[in-house]
């Protein structure tokens, strides 16, 4: 379809917010500095429309009727979506923006909002996510970057991106909790990602390479 | 005792038994003058028995009653026609220093035999209960009704704040976007006239309703005395949902409103029947949140038999029979952090209106309340 098409070449900053006048306003701002925008005013419409190779980032309203924007997040999560998400709190959502940020978000922005600060930050995210998409494409740099990984950081990433706990992996490699926390931060850290989404993907791209 | 006692024994048994009263007894005779004051009429009117004995009884009335009270044994005697003898009023009362108090004057008429006074008088005997402490308790029940009114529905919007500030939050967001935006676009030169006239109208209504928000809650903060006046439910019920609808929407549910029009004007206090509506729904909202059995909160209107009638339907869990046998007790209580006191108030509010307030549990489950209004002109 040519409209997936255009949507593959051009980052689009798709907007979740069940208020049509919040998603409608921020959308109009947007557009004052050339983005590409959609709204949509739940998550499962969007859901329903978005493709893993849509660049963009996701600007999602943390509170919404039906499936809240945590509850989309994990769904993302679970889908191997690497899209950055915004989140954006209302007053006294900070207990969700942490929840959020620990779950892999790459910003909160609360309302009302600043117009340089959200577009800056927005910016932010596109760059992020087209970083990510061009790490995607180089091989060689995630194997490079993979060759930094200690033994025991490898084994310990094969098994996160298996999907297993924290606690699992400590008692299976007979190591502390904290201790496995220590390493899958070190291995984000070099391997060069937020979030064990983007490890896997990275991942997923090794075991199609060659070299090993 | 052997003999019949003779008139001074009785005499002083008799006094000894008006003495002892608490009430205050007051005996008069065919013309109104005193022949008897007792003990407890003495420290109720001031007055010594010597001081009053023999003057009119009007004496311990303030006017108008005071020169009309003549008149009104006249018509007694002349038409034999009871206005107060064996039924017993509340009055008024003046003591020595003209002070005035409420009494409760209950009347009975005598004519003696002889056994106990002398035989062949003819009067009145008048008991007087002092009402000043029990009229004071009264007014006191009263004001504590209408603070605990104020503080019940302070309470409610307590426990809505984070919901009330959401609600004015999100069109301040789109207000700031839209404006940001023409901002820009104005000074990039890339704004079309219609474009921005259609922005300035969607700023202007996030405004509106921004505003809706504030004065729906400056109405319920108020603290004002209760006044009965006109009320159209229909808008009442329009104004105070603005305030719980975020609330249910974000825990999934829907409000919907089941208006009747034409609705006829109730009467009462538009702030307190707001807040019993407002605290209906909320507790419809706890109990679906608990448990739903469906998705919407219905407030429905429509007139019946010289009321207007508001119901409030949930589809939560429906009613226990010790809740349907206890609810509108104070501090009865379903919810773990309640304190009970939200339906006892509703329950007052409503009696003060001489309307009523009633829980069924609604066809197909939930619970459903109805609240009871006289209509305008319906006394």
């Amino acid at each position: 379809m040519s409209v997936t098409a255009s949507n593959a070449i051009v980052p689009t900053v798709f907007v979740v917010d069940d208020e049509e006048p919040v998603g409608d306003s921020i959308a109009m701002l947007l557009r004052t500095v050339g983005l590409r925008t959609k709204v949509y005013q739940d998550a499962r419409a969007f859901l329903q429309e978005y493709q893993p190779e849509m660049p963009g980032c996701l600007l999602l309203d943390v509170r919404m009727p039906k499936m809240s924007g945590l509850e989309l997040q994990q769904e993302l999560i679970n889908r191997n979506v690497t899209l950055p998400v915004i989140f954006i709190t209302g007053h006294g959502d900070v207990p969700m923006a942490v929840e959020a940020m620990r779950a892999g978000a790459l910003d909160f922005i609360q309302k009302p909002f600043n117009d340089d600060e959200l577009i800056r930050r927005v910016q932010k995210a596109l760059e992020e996510d087209a970083r990510e998409r061009a790490l995607l494409q180089r091989t060689e740099e995630i194997e490079r970057r993979w060759a930094d990984l200690t033994p025991r950081e490898r084994e310990i990433a094969q098994r996160i991106a298996e999907g297993h706990a924290n606690k699992r992996i400590a008692a299976d490699l007979d190591i502390s909790a904290r201790t496995v926390e220590l390493h899958r931060a070190r291995i984000l850290q070099k391997m060069g990602v937020r979030a064990v989404a983007q490890l896997v993907r990275l991942m997923v791209v090794l075991k199609d390479s060659p070299v090993r | 005792m052997t003999n019949a006692p003779t008139p001074t024994v009785a005499e002083s048994r008799f006094a000894a038994l008006l003495d002892a009263a608490v009430d205050a007894i007051i005996l008069i005779d065919s013309r109104g003058r005193i022949t008897r004051f007792n003990l407890a009429a003495e420290r109720m009117f001031g007055y010594q028995q010597a001081e009053v004995l023999g003057k009119n009884v009007s004496v311990l009335m303030p006017e108008p009653y005071r020169s009309q009270h003549d008149g009104y044994i006249g018509r007694y005697a002349s038409t034999g026609e009871r206005r107060i003898i064996g039924i017993g009023r509340e009055v008024v009362g003046q003591r020595k220093d003209g002070t005035t108090f409420p009494i409760d004057l209950s009347v009975g008429e005598f004519r003696t035999t002889g056994e106990l006074l002398p035989a062949g008088e003819h009067g009145f005997v008048g008991i007087i209960r002092d009402l000043t402490e029990r009229k004071a308790q009264t007014r006191e029940a009263e004001a504590l009704r209408q603070r605990l009114t104020h503080v019940g529905r302070i309470g409610t919007l307590g426990e809505m704040v984070s919901g009330i500030a959401h609600e004015v939050n999100q069109p301040l967001t789109a207000i700031s976007n839209y404006a940001n935006a023409c901002r820009r676009m104005v000074g990039a030169g890339t704004i079309t006239g219609p474009e921005l006239s259609q922005t300035l109208e969607k700023i202007s209504q996030q405004a509106e309703r921004a505003g809706q928000v504030i004065r729906g809650l400056r109405a319920l903060v108020r603290r004002r005395d209760e006044v009965r006046e006109p009320l159209d439910c229909n808008r009442l019920i329009r104004e105070v949902t603005t305030l719980v609808e975020f609330e249910l929407r974000q825990a999934g549910f829907r409000l919907v409103l089941e208006l009747a029009d034409p609705l006829p004007d109730a009467v009462g206090d538009a702030v307190q029947i707001q807040q019993v509506v407002l605290n209906l729904i909320r507790n419809g909202l706890d109990a679906m949140q608990e448990r739903a059995t469906g998705d919407s909160i219905e407030v429905a209107t429509a007139a019946a038999d010289g009321f207007v009638e508001i119901r409030v339907r949930d589809h939560g869990p429906g009613l226990s029979a010790e809740a349907s046998e206890r609810l509108f007790e104070p501090f009865f209580t379903t919810k773990a952090q309640g304190i009970g006191l939200g339906l006892s108030i509703c329950k007052s509010i409503m009696s003060a209106h001489r309307g009523q307030l009633t829980a069924e549990t609604a066809p197909g489950g939930g619970a459903q309340f109805r609240m009871r209004l006289p209509m305008l002109g319906n006394p």
